[in-house]
């Protein structure tokens, strides 16, 4: 993915275009906002991430100005603001996530890996989707592994749904809690992974190859590579 | 003295009194016209139908009748005044005038007003003196004939002294009162600015008091419950709220110094050591870092949402929340949790109406709550988390457990920041969990509880049972 990062912080940002680099990603780096809506404004990205304090203009006027030209590239802000409120004119600035600062790199690369399969597939209209042997038919709401039929609950299935949609890619836990609960903040209990090892034992235990991995510091993927 | 004159309390009194005085001399206007106004009318009317009786009589009978007739009414009457002259002859025929008043001659058939002497007469008919007196009259000339060369001037005129004595008297009385009722005025307007101002001064000291720093500083109510109170009573709970704001500020930053140096300085330690030391133990240390700076960081969040949610900031949208349900996603969300970890979770409802609140704010109450019964109620075999409606129309939440329990003595620290009791020091967790859940129910108008939870297994205690009440939706 061609991603511009948009932040002041020159060693942060150093960092985190150094960890995409090697993640296999082009990144783009501009220091304050004028500079990051001209770049921007060139076109090409897949991702932006933006910073939304910076200096000459802020992160959600850049985005703003971007959207009303209609650029749809996904965005995602990085903020130091978390409340509700911060989080919510994030995203009616046209923002696609938000995540707050301090966060893990592995929690921004997943999201941004995200962000870039939401592009993938541009609408919701899939339905059905696949992974190695294992079916999941949104209408039907059924799930279905090498043709036996999976009976889960209606959160299991929702986070199911959402692993589907990810398949490949490292879903963390926030992401998660954020998506399929729809809360922003982090419990303190490992509650996710015992959804997660519960979801496990329905889809993966009986079966020869599991699909449903780990990904130690951070998070799950849904994928049929080992 | 000048600040007084500037008062509103001032103005308003002199607005009063200026108002007071108008509507005085308004009414004094009235008052005048319809008693000594009509008086005076009374006299012309009286003097003119005099005159015209005269004529009739002149006219019918002649001179000679006219003068019998004068005569017989100066003999009679007490205050009329008449006087009959010849003309051109210039004889006085008839009257009690000694002379014609000068006034007489600027016309015919006007009134005017003329002083004339009168001897003063005691008891016996003696006169003793002489004394100015006032009048009011008309004269008129007749004529037995167009042509006549004899012509008669006759004067008709009333005694008006008394009455222009009663005037003038009644205008200096009313003018005097008048004087004292705007004095009197005036000086209740001083001091009842005076006054004012003295209460304001208080409130002014006490502001002046705060900005110099000392915000323990409150604004002394009398207990009347006037406006000048409520204002007091406003100002004071403001003052409460900024005090408790700031308190919560240096709160935040003495727990900042407190929780966040030490990791910290445990951080820059093991990085020293490890310089010195082989790969592995760079290795070593570096991992031990990440994990001591992530929990800086996690503690460092909780400090900022606790800020943040005490200064009414990080609050949100406050919108009538539908509590059961809320509380049934937490549940779903933390059943698995509680069972791996060997609990029997039971979740009990009762149809509850709406709270005013934050979805995010009070599932991450909830959220707390189950954490902490996770963590701490060791050796408990249950949790139970309750939503019921309260008898005042609101709302309890409450989360039991069959744990250690706190001591009662203990249970009040609990919320405060930073106050871990020392049996669980060992637990991991930066012990915010509960403070953040208190600054929550505040944001709620919500009060919290600690009381007794669910009987422990042995029987012969209870564990934690932790309550949030909700008042009514307003």
């Amino acid at each position: 993915m061609r991603i511009l990062l948009v932040e002041d912080d020159a060693e942060a940002a150093a960092y985190v275009a150094k960890g995409l680099r090697e993640a296999g990603h082009v990144v783009d780096h501009a220091l304050d906002g004028e500079a990051g809506l001209n770049m921007a404004n060139s076109g090409g990205y897949d991702a932006f991430v933006i910073d939304r304090m910076l200096p000459k203009m802020d992160g959600l006027s850049l985005l703003s100005k971007r959207r009303d030209d209609g650029d749809e590239t996904p965005a995602l802000f990085l903020s130091a603001l978390g409340e509700v409120d911060d989080r919510v004119s994030g995203l009616k600035a046209g923002g696609d996530d938000y995540l707050v600062k301090p966060y893990a790199f592995s929690e921004l690369l997943a999201r941004i890996e995200a962000l870039g399969r939401r592009r993938a597939q541009p609408t919701g209209v899939t339905t059905r989707f696949q992974v190695a042997d294992l079916e999941l038919d949104v209408l039907t709401r059924t799930v279905r592994r090498a043709e036996t039929k999976i009976d889960l609950q209606p959160r299991e299935f929702r986070l199911l749904e959402y692993l589907m949609r990810h398949a490949g890619q490292v879903v963390t836990r926030t992401m998660l809690l954020e998506n399929v609960w729809e809360y922003h903040f982090d419990p303190q209990t490992n509650v996710i992974d015992v959804h997660i090892s519960r979801l496990r034992a329905k889809i993966d235990k009986d079966f020869d190859k599991p699909l449903l991995k780990t990904i130690r510091g951070a998070g799950y993927r849904l994928s049929e590579e080992p | 003295m000048l600040r007084i004159l500037r008062t509103t309390s001032f103005r308003f009194t002199i607005i009063y009194v200026v108002l007071f005085a108008g509507a005085m001399a308004a009414l004094g206007a009235y008052l005048y016209s319809a008693t000594f106004g009509e008086a005076a009318k009374q006299t012309d009317t009286v003097i003119d139908s005099e005159i015209s009786v005269l004529a009739d009589l002149f006219s019918t009978s002649g001179s000679g009748m006219l003068t019998r007739v004068i005569r017989q009414r100066v003999a009679w009457s007490d205050d009329a005044i008449y006087m009959l002259i010849g003309a051109p002859s210039g004889a006085v025929l008839a009257g009690n005038l000694t002379a014609l008043p000068p006034e007489a001659l600027t016309g015919e058939g006007d009134f005017f007003n003329f002083k004339f002497e009168k001897p003063l007469v005691d008891a016996a008919g003696r006169e003793v003196g002489i004394q100015q007196r006032e009048a009011r009259g008309k004269m008129m000339r007749f004529r037995a004939a167009p042509d006549a060369e004899q012509s008669y001037l006759v004067v008709v005129a009333r005694d008006v002294a008394g009455r222009e004595f009663l005037r003038s008297r009644s205008q200096s009385v009313v003018t005097r009162a008048a004087l004292v009722t705007i004095a009197f005025g005036v000086v209740i307007g001083l001091m009842f600015s005076r006054s004012f101002l003295r209460r304001v001064e208080v409130v002014n000291k006490t502001t002046r008091a705060i900005r110099g720093g000392d915000l323990s500083q409150r604004i002394p109510t009398t207990g009347s419950g006037d406006e000048l109170d409520d204002l007091g009573k406003n100002l004071n709970s403001m003052l409460d709220q900024i005090e408790r704001l700031m308190a919560g500020m240096r709160d935040v930053s003495d727990n900042i110094a407190h929780d966040l140096r030490s990791p910290l300085t445990r951080i820059r330690n093991r990085l020293n050591s490890a310089l010195e030391g082989s790969d592995d133990d760079k290795d070593i240390a570096l991992r031990a870092t990440i994990d001591d700076s992530d929990k800086v960081l996690a503690t460092f969040n909780a400090l900022l949402s606790i800020a943040r949610i005490r200064s009414g900031e990080g609050a949100g949208v406050m919108e009538p929340i539908d509590i059961v349900a809320i509380a049934e996603e937490m549940a779903e969300l933390y059943e698995p949790a509680a069972q791996d970890s060997g609990f029997e979770f039971t979740f009990i409802t009762a149809p509850t109406p709406a709270i005013k609140g934050s979805r995010e704010l009070v599932s991450q109450a909830i959220a707390n709550f189950l954490d902490n019964a996770l963590k701490y109620a060791e050796g408990g075999s249950h949790i139970e988390l309750r939503v019921e409606p309260s008898k005042a129309g609101g709302a309890i939440l409450s989360v039991s457990d069959d744990g250690p329990g706190i001591k009662e003595e203990d249970r009040n620290r609990v919320f405060e920041r930073f106050v871990r009791l020392e049996q669980s020091r060992t637990t991991p967790g930066s012990g915010l969990g509960l403070s953040l859940v208190s600054a929550i129910a505040r944001a709620h108008g919500a009060t919290l509880e600690l009381t007794d939870g669910l009987p422990q297994k042995n029987g012969d205690s209870f564990g934690l049972r932790i309550v949030m009440i909700f008042g009514p939706p307003e």
